[in-house]
């Protein structure tokens, strides 16, 4: 319960905080739920289902239960939530925002609604820190964002607000039943799952969680929100979104769309992997074009996260331990690249190529750090994301070999946009600008992530120890249930 | 030291190297940057070597697993048989002569300490293709190479005029590498499927003995996906316009990773399958056409080149064209044979042309050259014993090698075997003229330029001699049976030894009366090109005119085909359309369009429910009422 509880006080006291002391407390708030996440990590016993943290034991008269707790996946998840966090607020370090209580109190809620989401064992629960973690973030949005923002703002609260109202129709249809079904006896995932729907029903309930992960991740063509919040969010709030927010969708797949309705599974593979296709190569076609390099990365990611949600859906061990990965890497690599963009938006103010160019002269360690990036970026061999890539796009391969190759594209794809970014920016001759290298906190961060990029790349199987017992009990759980409705 | 333990220590000197100069060259005297780089590698070469001395079965050594999942297991393991450790020897052979001329050529380059980084971490990523047990390392290498050779092409990518050109090559060549990667990764899936494993022994194992019974159909499959990744890195058609744009990078690299080493990857991934591809008619047909067509092509545009550099990567391409032609052939050993040959001789001009280009203050247009060999003796020595070398002169090693492929192609049928021959001849066609023109005649390049005219420094001259010793003797290596019959065709023989598939392969060798006719043909037209192209370009003097005077098949050549404009034309510009109209058009108008009609929608009803709030409290209570009465009857149908 401390995981949910330490974030959460970080964020209350931080109202409180002197301003000049604000960052070192930020700092000190990531890392110590950091060490907090890892201390679990370490101490991780798989259990039957899950590891309880908070189990009241109590049921309300509405079938709210208060279960949470952990599995591997889970684990992984929380352990990446709170580094991500604390490497957010590292690079802000030196930012206008790091002496913003505000703004450090929202970057904690998030991180609370971001536990809150990964730790519940209850749907209802579930819901509800899947709504509170959107506040934060759009109030980021609202207060920090760049000029111009309105419309977009209400395009992304409407867009994500459509989706969450399906996937709290799909959990009411699973606890009070319907026409051939009985409904659950409680809001836990226990119970949920035990739920015996029938084809028609399955495909509602399916339904309406695919619609609320789908607005989230974003999948074509439910991505008309994204590309604009990113661009115009603070450096931050994009980092939140690319790197944990869509993951919660990611995870949510796995967590409760599949095992709620694995009946309806059959029928959903196959859109998903074609929309999941679609979505890799249309977004990825898009970025090659791109005028601003963090529009150019906000196509890459919805290119990036299509490939992942086609992997969860076929539903095999290695694309799921694939997924798994590559969410990690991807979380990773967004912060990097959305750091580099930052970087340069700080020094020069403005994300425009035209105005870009020979920045690498000036600013060599920036040229590195950033390179490697890109690297990671494209998936080369020895990081994560060569791991996570390889394992998905085999997965879909297996499942189907034409959509395997289509969806094999992103390969090449991606180096073509990530390569322009970088060498529309950082390569030519030097431009007339001053362009100071890294501060130390900037690269700090970039080390860090390299580091763990690299480690995830050349010796997966660390992720894979932590995940493996849960990924079968889930899927086992799954199968179970599907061969029941057959 | 034993096998498995000199193993890891090759692969681990060139990454020590470049991480040692990588994190402190920076602050190192350039001297011993250098020295370290090609120290490292001296070494690994010094360890293949002691491993080649006491090798006599295959060795694998399992570093560590890498991802252990139900359905498969993929380990850092390491395999030394005589073909991987002849490929290293050559590997860290040529590339430790490579760092050494390096340390002359880049003496004065700003990035001295990120090339020699370069460099090692290339040699690293080589030896992992090479030396992998299995095709996941083996991809690991594959895209180690590609990032270097990007890397290392784009190296001078702050150059004012050619800064986002040399950028710009670097992209195409990973981009269209990349294109090949996936193939090749689609065909490990595929064996990966079929077989369970992607182990080279157990694989090879499994095929020969039939314990998995594999359809054609599959095995097409595998063998065609195989051959596409090789086509990308080995620049064979579609995939070889890369190639002669990687020229951009700085000649070493050139001489190391777009001559020598790098771009026969492709060929060591079909030797290494051969028990593959042996099973696959088709796609050994398909290498074979591939690789002549390539060859023909490529000769056919390097004759009417005037980049002293372009001219020598368009030859690279038609040599590994050759050596395609080999393979689709089944003469597995006779194309590592000639990639050896090709290594020390490709290397020799390479770095011969980097001594000119060093000499003539960065100039590589040959129709500013000319009467170049009397001021740079030792280069114009060894480039002309390249230039003999590759051409097939007499009693050197590419003399050999190419007349064991002129042989097994006249053993197949007489029109390969002519149409080979014509690849050869054209061969001798630029490589007379690229040699003339640049080292005869008289200098036409700029008085001032002509002043700094001088010989490189013993670190770039060193090589070069020692290249040109190996291209002279490097045909013992393989001698054909009409001389010392007992020791002929030792090359064959040794790497037929401990190589998983090679041994069950029987090559059958021609009548030695039939070798020495076809020898005697090859000698007679190498000769006669030799003597038409000096009495054109030294006798007559005649030096090439500008491109925009040519005319007919000239014109053409000079153009490359206009292969470029076409993949623009197929390729470039629909991708770009669809980008900027997908952007403008589809996200933008249509896809926002929607949720903006559907938005407006609600708005529009939003503004009809709005009239029920009037704010009249007598509407209020009428609602109520009718609301409570609804509630009434309904419970009261309801009992």
């Amino acid at each position: 319960m401390e995981l949910l509880i330490i974030p959460l006080l970080f964020a209350l006291i931080a109202l409180f905080v002197p301003k000049q002391f604000l960052r070192y407390y930020a700092l000190i708030g990531g890392l110590v739920s950091t060490a907090v996440a890892v201390g679990h990590v370490v101490t991780y016993v798989p259990a039957d289902l899950y590891v309880s943290v908070f189990d009241p034991n109590w049921a309300s008269t509405f079938g709210l239960t208060y279960k949470m707790g952990y599995d591997g996946i889970s684990l992984i998840m929380i352990v990446l939530t709170n580094l991500v966090t604390f490497l957010i607020l590292l690079s802000n370090f030196n930012g206008t925002l790091a002496s913003n209580r505000m703004f450090t109190s929202m970057v904690f809620f998030m991180q609370v609604g971001l536990l809150g989401v990964f730790l519940s064992m209850d749907g209802l629960l579930f819901y509800v820190f899947w709504e509170i973690s959107l506040i934060p973030v759009f109030l980021i949005f609202l207060w920090f964002g760049a000029p111009g923002r309105k419309a977009d703002l209400i395009k992304f609260f409407i867009y994500t607000f459509v989706g969450s109202l399906a996937m709290l129709f799909a959990l009411m249809m699973l606890k009070v039943g319907g026409s051939g079904f009985e409904g659950a006896a409680s809001f836990s995932w226990e119970d949920l799952m035990k739920v015996q729907l029938g084809t028609t029903s399955a495909l509602w309930v399916m339904g309406g969680f695919f619609l609320a992960f789908a607005v989230k991740i974003p999948l074509f063509p439910f991505h008309g929100w994204q590309p604009e919040t990113y661009v115009k969010s603070p450096m931050a709030g994009t980092m939140l979104l690319s790197a944990l927010m869509l993951k919660m969708a990611l995870y949510g797949m796995m967590r409760w769309m599949l095992p709620m309705a694995p009946e309806a599974i059959e029928s959903y593979t196959m859109p998903v992997v074609v929309l999941g296709t679609i979505g890799v190569i249309y977004a990825a076609i898009l970025a090659i074009r791109q005028k601003n390099i963090k529009r150019t990365f906000a196509f890459a990611s919805i290119s990036h996260v299509g490939l992942i949600a086609a992997g969860i859906v076929v539903m095999s061990y290695d694309a799921m331990t694939g997924a798994v990965i590559q969410m990690v890497n991807h979380s990773l690599v967004a912060v990097g690249l959305f750091l580099a963009a930052e970087v340069i938006d700080r020094r020069l103010g403005t994300n425009e190529y035209e105005n870009l160019g020979g920045i690498a002269k000036q600013a060599p360690r920036f040229a590195f750090w950033f390179g490697a990036i890109v690297f990671a970026g494209i998936s080369i061999p020895l990081t994560s994301g060569f791991i996570g890539e390889f394992l998905l796009i085999r997965g879909v391969y297996f499942y189907d070999m034409t959509w395997g190759i289509l969806i094999g594209t992103t390969l090449i794809l991606a180096c073509v946009y990530t390569f322009r970014a970088y060498q529309l920016s950082m390569n030519g001759p030097s431009k007339n600008f001053n362009f100071p290298d890294l501060t130390w906190n900037e690269t700090a961060v970039f080390f860090v992530l390299m580091v763990l990029i690299v480690f995830i790349g050349v010796y997966p199987q660390m992720i894979v120890e932590v995940i493996e017992p849960s990924l079968k009990t889930l899927l086992d759980n799954i199968h179970s249930s599907q061969n029941i409705a057959h | 030291m034993s096998i498995s333990q000199l193993l890891p220590l090759i692969l681990l000197l060139p990454l020590i190297g470049g991480a040692i100069n990588g994190i402190f060259g920076k602050n190192m005297p350039k001297v011993l940057v250098g020295s370290i780089a090609t120290l490292a590698t001296s070494l690994s070469f010094v360890f293949a070597l002691m491993i080649f001395f006491q090798i006599d079965e295959a060795v694998r050594v399992n570093l560590f697993t890498i991802l252990s999942l139900p359905s498969i297991e993929l380990n850092a393991s390491f395999l030394a048989d005589n073909l991987s450790i002849w490929m290293t020897l050559i590997v860290t052979g040529v590339g430790a002569l490579i760092h050494l001329f390096s340390m002359g050529y880049m003496k004065n380059d700003p990035g001295y300490y990120k090339f020699f980084t370069y460099l090692n971490l290339f040699i690293f990523s080589m030896l992992l293709l090479i030396l992998g047990s299995n095709y996941f390392i083996l991809f690991f290498g594959w895209e180690g190479v590609g990032v270097c050779s990007y890397l290392l092409i784009g190296f001078w990518y702050a150059d004012a005029e050619k800064g986002m050109l040399n950028s710009m090559a670097a992209r195409k060549a990973f981009v269209m590498n990349r294109i090949g990667d996936l193939a090749l990764l689609i065909g490990m899936f595929m064996i990966l499927n079929q077989y369970g494993t992607l182990e080279y022994l157990e694989l090879a194992n499994m095929v020969t003995v039939g314990q998995i019974v594999t359809s054609p159909e599959m095995m097409l499959g595998i063998t065609i996906c195989l051959f596409i990744g090789a086509t990308g890195k080995s620049a064979q058609i579609p995939l070889f316009t890369w190639l002669p744009d990687a020229m951009a990078g700085p000649t070493p690299v050139s001489a190391l990773i777009h001559a020598a080493t790098m771009v026969t990857a492709g060929i060591f991934l079909v030797v290494r399958s051969n028990f593959l591809f042996e099973l696959a008619p088709f796609t050994q047909d398909a290498m074979l056409y591939i690789g002549l067509i390539t060859s023909i092509v490529a000769a056919f545009i390097a004759m009417r080149q005037n980049d002293i550099k372009k001219v020598l990567a368009y030859s690279t391409v038609s040599q590994l064209g050759l050596l395609f032609v080999a393979l689709g052939m089944g003469a597995y050993t006779v194309a590592i044979f000639h990639v050896t040959t090709h290594a020390f001789f490709k290397a020799l001009l390479f770095l011969g042309s980097g001594s000119v280009i060093h000499a003539v203050s960065e100039e590589q247009d040959i129709r500013k050259m000319g009467g170049l060999k009397n001021k740079i003796p030792v280069t114009h020595i060894t480039f002309l014993i390249g230039t003999l070398a590759i051409t097939g002169f007499p009693l050197l090693s590419g003399f050999y090698s190419k007349d064991e492929i002129l042989a097994v192609a006249f053993g197949q049928n007489t029109t390969l075997y002519i149409l080979v021959l014509i690849s050869v001849i054209m061969t001798a066609m630029y490589m007379f003229r690229l040699y003339f023109v640049t080292f005869h005649g008289t200098y036409r390049g700029s008085k001032e330029t002509e002043s700094h005219i001088h010989e490189g420094p013993a670190s770039m001259t060193l090589p070069l001699v020692v290249l040109a010793v190996l291209s002279v003797i490097g045909g013992v290596l393989n001698l054909p049976g009409i001389w010392f019959k007992n020791q002929a065709h030792w090359l064959s023989h040794y790497l037929e030894r401990n190589t998983a598939g090679l041994e069950k392969i029987v090559t059958d060798h021609l009548a030695d009366s039939t070798v020495m006719v076809l020898m005697a043909v090859a000698v007679l037209v190498t000769l006669a090109i030799l003597a038409v192209s000096y009495s054109v370009y030294v006798k007559k003097n005649s030096i090439p005119v500008e491109d925009s005077e040519l005319s007919g098949w000239e014109k053409v050549s000079a153009n490359k085909l206009y292969i470029d404009e076409i993949y623009n034309f197929l390729f470039v510009k629909p991708i770009v359309w669809m980008s900027e109209k997908g952007y403008s058009f589809f996200e933008l108008y249509f896809l926002n369009g929607i949720v903006l009609t559907i938005t407006k929608g609600i708005a529009a009803g939003g503004e009809r429910v709005k009239k029920w709030q009037s704010g009249y409290a007598n509407w209020y209570v009428l609602w109520m009422v009718s609301g409570i009465v609804g509630l009434i009857v309904y419970y009261l149908v309801k009992i």
